[in-house]
């Protein structure tokens, strides 16, 4: 979706996209040559088409790692992932995190530390996720 | 008055160019992958899952490094197939390697993530349209898988697609024009049909079909040692593509399954031997003609 200023029939420049809230996503546009700047407020299924597909409004086009949400919400909240007793992750070791689809990173998270846990290992690091990828048979 | 075409970008948002950048990522990841095999049929019950299992090993036996995703989200089979039901993603310095059988068989499923009996979820902001999403956010995941794991040099790389005769040219845009295909069906007109449709919706994509195969198409009585009719002799629909072998229905092989065990030359059962054979076609098949230009992607 592009808009354009008719004032001035030039293209519209997004300034800002705020997180949604009850479904509905906030995109401020301003027109580079006047300053005319507008909303668009999209209602939740407008939300829901961007989201579906696993990207964000003005994120940066890196498609490393998606952004589509997890698909098992209700079991993640059983297993407490990211709760209570959960272990700290390195700065490294959340950056590796990273190179995991969204989706999966939080059973990944809650497996790992269930690993290290059992393990008597306080935090997770790099070394811990190479014993866990040893230990998997990866 | 400028038009969508004169202005330059998006403005900002950048939606397609994310969209774009997700797309070549999966092209980047699958570029050790030599020949991607989708095993389809349209049908649900003919064994596409356990066959597809069943090749990987065959394939393997014949020197090939095989890995298998398994594109059926709601309904995964390879983790319990390939006795990974135990097995978590850990994430390595690049990507996410590739779990493996004891055979050394790759294998990706919702079943390693998601243990039984939980269903895939999916949360909407919308209340009670979750139908009107599943599809595209079900393929924004198999994506995300695609373009995420580390499948390293592969000769082969399986796709164990769900049931759906339309939806297999969606899984044939997903995977891109160079993705053969192998469909499976069962010795019934019911079976057969819908693989029928299947075909027919393929034919208008540019993906080569190597031809479809006959999956228990008999019972083996292990008594008499003969196989025998499961399905009525005759079937009337006809399928206008190669028939790459047929299988036998094996109680062994059902069991092994269940177990998460996989056939070899040790424990091999009745079906086996057609499933080498089988194998053996592909690769003759695949190694047929060399991909043209745009089956490269």
């Amino acid at each position: 979706m592009k808009f354009l200023c008719v004032s001035c029939d030039e293209a519209m420049k997004l300034i800002e996209a705020r997180p949604p809230e009850r479904g509905s996503l906030t995109v401020l546009y301003r027109c580079p040559s006047c300053a005319f700047e507008f909303a668009m407020l999209t209602n939740p299924y407008e939300t829901q088409v961007v989201a579906s597909l696993g990207v964000e409004v003005g994120a940066e086009p890196t498609g490393t790692v998606g952004a589509s949400r997890c698909p098992f919400p209700g079991l993640v909240r059983d297993m407490g992932a990211g709760g209570e007793g959960s272990l700290p992750w390195t700065p490294e070791a959340t950056s590796r995190l990273g190179n995991i689809p969204e989706f999966a990173r939080p059973m990944a998270k809650t497996g790992i530390e269930k690993f290290a846990k059992e393990r008597g290992l306080a935090q997770i690091d790099a070394q811990v996720l190479d014993q866990a990828k040893d230990f998997f048979g990866m | 008055m400028k038009g969508y075409y004169d202005i330059v970008g998006d403005g900002g948002s950048d939606i397609l160019e994310q969209v774009q950048a997700q797309q070549e990522n999966v092209v980047r990841s699958l570029s050790g992958v030599r020949n991607l095999l989708a095993i389809g049929s349209g049908k649900g019950g003919v064994g596409k899952s356990t066959l597809t299992m069943q090749l990987a090993c065959a394939l393997r036996e014949l020197g090939n490094a095989v890995s298998i995703l398994d594109a059926d989200l709601n309904g995964p089979s390879q983790a319990r197939l390939g006795g990974l039901q135990d097995r978590i993603l850990v994430p390595g310095e690049s990507g996410a390697p590739v779990p493996t059988t004891r055979s050394g068989i790759g294998v990706v499923s919702m079943g390693m993530l998601l243990p039984e009996p939980h269903a895939v979820e999916f949360e909407s902001v919308t209340s009670g349209s979750s139908h009107t999403w599943r599809a595209t956010r079900e393929f924004t995941i198999l994506r995300e898988l695609l373009a995420c794991m580390d499948w390293g040099k592969l000769d082969y790389l399986l796709v164990d697609l769900p049931p759906g005769a339309e939806r297999i040219v969606q899984y044939a845009e997903l995977l891109g024009p160079r993705a053969l295909f192998v469909l499976v069906t069962i010795p019934s007109d019911l079976a057969r049909g819908v693989v029928a449709r299947s075909y027919d919706a393929l034919r208008k994509t540019t993906n080569r079909t190597l031809g479809y195969v006959e999956n228990m198409q008999g019972y083996y009585c292990p008594d008499c040692e003969r196989v025998k009719p499961l399905f009525p002799a005759q079937t009337q629909v006809k399928l206008d593509l190669p028939c790459l072998g047929s299988v036998p229905f094996d109680p062994e092989l059902a069991a092994l399954c269940d177990r998460g065990g996989f056939p070899s030359d040790s424990t091999a059962p009745v079906s086996w031997q057609p499933v080498r054979r089988i194998a053996e076609e592909v690769c003759r098949r695949v190694a047929e003609r060399a991909p043209a230009p745009e089956e490269r992607r």
